[in-house]
């Protein structure tokens, strides 16, 4: 049975996509089938991090919400070389980077609920063992679908004040939800910062477990989103949290 | 979705999550809102909520499984 896992921030900027891209790639690192789905339909950006951009030929998820396109048609197979060698897979379902298709989605709408069911059918024919949801910022139609159906949702936040306060809403959306796991991921904390206080201070505010504390590095700001740290970086701090992450995830949830 | 959230009380919010994912057959949709409401799974309340839920479309059967449809 495929397993949902939802990456969320209430706010943008916390790195996300980062975040998903590489859990998927250690999930994936451990022989597992693992599918990546852009659902942040207004700003989409996960597909950069596999050096992916779909052409004109090639179909996205709008192709499939807003159109006839079977979702199968729109997962590309994106598995970096290590992740082959170590007989795992990673599909990715971008959504439409052209400017005049973000913004007819978003015009139009679309029913909601066909994005569960492409999810679950892409699981039935790609045979998969997880699959990793990069939500929209913030709460619309999309990210409370991923929450509803999540087995775990993953709240991304950085120590600053403003995700602090917006970061409740979500958390408390995700208990309305009845989310089976949630785990908070503190992104992008400065070397300056008390990590013992910090992880204190969210557990002490959301009464959700830590699920990793990531650190601001050079090295995630050097590739610049055109690459995956856990393969380029795999002893940096950053990539160790992801990999304990992941690791926690196989152990709890997976 | 946003009705999902807002539902009370948060059995009915269970209940219609069920009809997510890969939807969920009229036994364990039965079971379930026996379980959240105390009676038993052939209770007529149980039929008249599913009639409700179904008038409104908020739960369509397809095939064999109930679906939540809340958009």
């Amino acid at each position: 049975m495929v397993k949902i896992l939802a990456i969320h921030s209430f706010r943008g900027g916390t790195g996300k996509s980062n975040l998903s891209a590489n859990l998927a790639t250690v999930l994936a690192m451990g022989g597992r089938r693992v599918a990546i789905v852009d659902t942040d339909l207004a700003s989409p950006g996960v597909h950069v991090l596999f050096g992916f951009s779909p052409t004109g030929e090639q179909q996205t998820l709008n192709d499939h919400l807003e159109g006839a396109a079977p979702i199968r048609s729109c997962a590309h197979d994106v598995s970096p070389a290590e992740v082959k060698q170590a007989h795992g897979h990673v599909w990715l379902v971008p959504a439409a980077m052209n400017g005049d298709r973000i913004a007819r989605l978003l015009r139009e709408g679309y029913e909601v609920e066909k994005l569960n069911d492409a999810l679950f059918e892409l699981a039935q024919v790609l045979n998969l063992d997880v699959i990793v949801v990069d939500t929209h910022p913030g709460i619309n139609e999309e990210t409370l679908l991923s929450t509803a159906i999540a087995d775990c949702l993953m709240m991304v936040m950085r120590p600053d004040g403003q995700d602090y306060l917006g970061t409740a809403v979500a958390v408390e959306v995700a208990q309305r939800l009845d989310v089976p796991a949630v785990r908070m991921v503190v992104n992008k904390l400065p070397s300056y910062f008390d990590a013992q206080q910090v992880r204190e201070r969210v557990s002490g505010s959301y009464q959700v477990p830590i699920g990793a504390l990531l650190p601001l590095c050079d090295e995630l700001l050097t590739l610049a989103s055109g690459d995956l740290a856990v393969l380029r970086h795999p002893s940096h701090p950053w990539s160790v949290g992801v990999q304990q992450l992941a690791q926690d995830l196989v152990t709890s949830v997976l | 979705m946003a009705a999902l959230l807002a539902l009370e009380p948060a059995g009915l919010r269970r209940v219609l999550k069920a009809g997510l994912r890969q939807g969920v057959d009229d036994a364990a949709l039965r079971a379930l809102v026996a379980a959240e409401f105390c009676c038993e799974p052939d209770a007529a309340a149980v039929d008249h909520l599913f009639s409700q839920l179904e008038g409104r479309q908020w739960l369509v059967r397809q095939g064999t499984v109930w679906k939540t449809r809340l958009a």
